[in-house]
């Protein structure tokens, strides 16, 4: 879960890390009491704000009156905000990055920083890769001294003690709320101190279970639009948790893993197919879920065909063709379905199959092409 | 020989007396892995078939030797399992959970280097060292005893290379799953030193996905250190940029983490590229495996 930007801030205040002088504006009333010449930030929950127009500075309240209705209409990236953060204005002397993260390369927590802040991280890693320093640092033990010292110099920031603060701050809400990411860009050096202007913290929501009155009172504060609608597949495959991924093909596909589902993609795409979906039932996968799983591939209309390719270590084939033979029973003219299934209990899966009417494929590639081909004939 | 596991492997279960973790390691049972006790908080004192369950797994290794553990645990206790284990003294550890949440994933990867131990996983199907010992959930028959290496990230994958190889009469020495990320245990890289050391495996199959930069880090160890033949067989060709493909790793930001990109670095470290894995059986063929 991404926090709006008010929100990663009101985390940086409880920990001591100074942000500039804000207000919430939920309605133009809220307007009145803002610290004037003011910047009106739209609060959504994606990058690219600044390029899309949806940071304004308004020099008085009249201005701010103007500006409200604007950066409420104005969309960032699919994203349209009902509330805006509007702050003072900071005098800024120096623009500085600075992320607490995982370094998937070797597995370790890592500060990132660099002394060019307020830009794209990524195309400065990628054009002046120099100008980026990444201090690893040991989950256990946290960030050592000298570690903070090594990134004050490297920064050119003689105060360090201002520095250790920042740190402290990230380091709290990154380890005490299963943050995945928390970085500032730009920290301001200005002549109070380090500012923190704009912010952006990531929680994991694998740890939501662990923290979940906080995921629900953190939801409840947002508020905004996403002009993103879902297909009716894409609306019913989160409604039941199933990995669904829609693609702009006709074959409609079902696998019980995600390699062999990216496998068979694949070998759709190679025989001249076109994948309508991702759909992966993962491991623990029962009859209810490859029931479910039919219903969200073949709520796309566009699909002609539905390969579902099964290759069961945990998963069952007994119980999946139970979830097959399930959808069969209520559905009598069904697009053409074609099953690949081998693996744990598949006698008994096959024979299910058969008494519905089906006929298993056991090789991958057979059940690919008859799909492929069935998609085909019926354009 | 074999790596990491062999036919005399003593094997500890958590998660022993649920309805997954029994059905599978009766299984693991019938195939010949010596599962010496099991695990289930509370489940203490009772039996599963003829296997002793503890309450904790310091218990179950004051009566057990115990070179492996296998968990059958949900993600929110994950890390407190593989803690246990860990703190048992126990080298080698199986994490089978999806949706471990990152933060414990690394605990358990730190803690693990701190006690020289092995952590395969997350989100894996296990080890298979076929006619020996079974430690994970694989289709048995799909898998037969020989001199192939394969490391997967997908345990599916792995089946489905292992049926294919299996049919054609090309056995394996050991099939490692290392799982489907974001974080791993065990990495590619690892898994390739094993098998290049192993007296049994004569050739290399690599099974990799998009997302990340595992492979090209894979690919640079080929290039240097491996002199056994590798075929890999990248997936995810078809994958659009940004959707999560099923894994938590198996995804593609901007040009990072594309399959093209991994068989690319691939070839060039000198491994044989497999689009599909009758490929992978016509290549073990032609190089005389």
């Amino acid at each position: 879960m991404r926090l709006l930007e008010y929100q990663a801030k009101q985390l940086f205040l409880k920990y001591d890390v100074r942000v500039p002088q804000g207000k919430l504006i939920t309605c133009a009333d809220d307007l009145d009491g803002c610290f004037y010449p003011a910047v009106l930030k739209v609060q959504v929950p994606i990058g690219g704000r600044g390029k899309a127009g949806g940071i304004r500075v308004a020099k008085d309240r009249s201005a701010a009156t103007t500006l409200y209705p604007s950066l409420l209409a104005t969309e960032v990236k699919g994203y349209y905000a009902q509330t805006l953060f509007a702050e003072e204005t900071i005098e800024i002397e120096r623009e500085i990055y600075l992320a607490l993260l995982y370094d998937r390369a070797n597995n370790s927590p890592m500060i990132m920083a660099s002394g060019i802040g307020g830009m794209d991280i990524e195309q400065v890693a990628h054009e002046e890769p120099e100008k980026i320093i990444r201090i690893h640092y040991d989950p256990f033990l946290g960030v050592q001294p000298y570690m903070l010292r090594r990134l004050a110099k490297f920064l050119q920031l003689s105060d360090t003690a201002e520095l250790v603060r920042v740190i402290k701050g990230m380091y709290a809400i990154f380890t005490e709320y299963h943050a995945t990411l928390v970085e500032i860009n730009p920290l301001a050096e200005t002549p109070v101190g380090l500012v923190v202007l704009d912010a952006k913290v990531e929680l994991d929501d694998k740890a939501e279970s662990s923290q979940a009155e906080l995921y629900q009172a953190l939801r409840s504060e947002q508020h905004f639009k996403s002009s993103k609608t879902l297909t009716a597949a894409e609306a019913l495959a989160s409604e039941n948790h199933v990995k669904y991924v829609l693609l702009d093909g006709d074959v409609g596909i079902i696998t019980d893993g995600a390699g062999t589902g990216m496998l068979t993609l694949d070998l759709v795409q190679d025989e001249g197919g076109k994948p309508a979906n991702f759909c992966e039932l993962g491991g623990l996968a029962n009859p209810d879920l490859m029931h479910k799983a039919i219903k969200v591939v073949l709520a796309n209309t566009n699909v002609k065909a539905l390969l579902i390719s099964l290759i069961g270590g945990l998963t069952r084939m007994d119980e999946m063709a139970e979830g097959i033979a399930r959808y069969l029973g209520e559905n009598k003219n069904p697009i053409p379905i074609v099953v690949r299934m081998c693996g744990t209990q598949e006698e008994v899966g096959k024979e299910i199959l058969r008494s519905v009417g089906l006929t298993p494929f056991y090789d991958i590639t057979d059940a690919v092409r008859e799909a492929v081909s069935l998609a085909q004939k019926s354009k | 020989m074999a790596i990491l596991i062999n036919e005399n492997t003593r094997v500890l279960i958590q998660g022993i007396t649920g309805t997954v973790g029994a059905f599978q390691t009766r299984i693991m049972k019938d195939y010949g892995t010596r599962v010496v006790a099991g695990v289930t908080p509370g489940k203490g004192g009772s039996r599963m078939d003829d296997t002793p369950v503890y309450d904790f797994v310091a218990e179950a290794a004051a009566e057990h030797e115990i070179d492996a553990a296998f968990g059958f645990v949900p993600a929110r206790f994950a890390r407190d399992a593989a803690m246990e284990v860990l703190d048992a003294g126990i080298p080698l550890q199986v994490i089978t959970s999806e949706g471990i949440p990152d933060r414990d994933m690394l605990t358990i990867i730190h803690y693990a280097r701190a006690k020289d131990a092995v952590v395969v996983g997350p989100d894996t199907a296990g080890i298979i060292s076929p006619g020996k010992c079974k430690l994970g959930v694989h289709p048995d028959k799909m898998f037969m005893q020989g001199r192939v290496g394969i490391l997967s990230k997908s345990g599916a994958l792995s089946y489905e290379v292992g049926k294919e190889l299996t049919e054609n009469g090309i056995g394996q020495s050991t099939v490692v799953g290392i799982g489907g990320g974001p974080f791993w245990g065990l990495s590619q890289t690892e898994v390739l030193k094993m098998f290049q050391e192993d007296p049994e495996t004569d050739i290399i199959v690599m099974l990799g996905e998009v997302g990340g930069k595992m492979e090209q880090e894979a690919a640079q160890y080929i290039k240097a250190h491996v002199t056994k033949p590798v075929v890999a067989l990248i997936v995810g060709r078809a994958a659009p940029e940004g959707a999560q493909m099923g894994h938590a790793g198996a995804i593609v930001e901007g040009k990072e983490g594309t399959a093209q990109s991994k068989i690319q670095a691939l070839r060039e470290a000198g491994a044989h590229i497999a689009s599909r894995p009758a490929d992978i059986t016509r290549i073990i063929k032609g190089i005389g495996g």
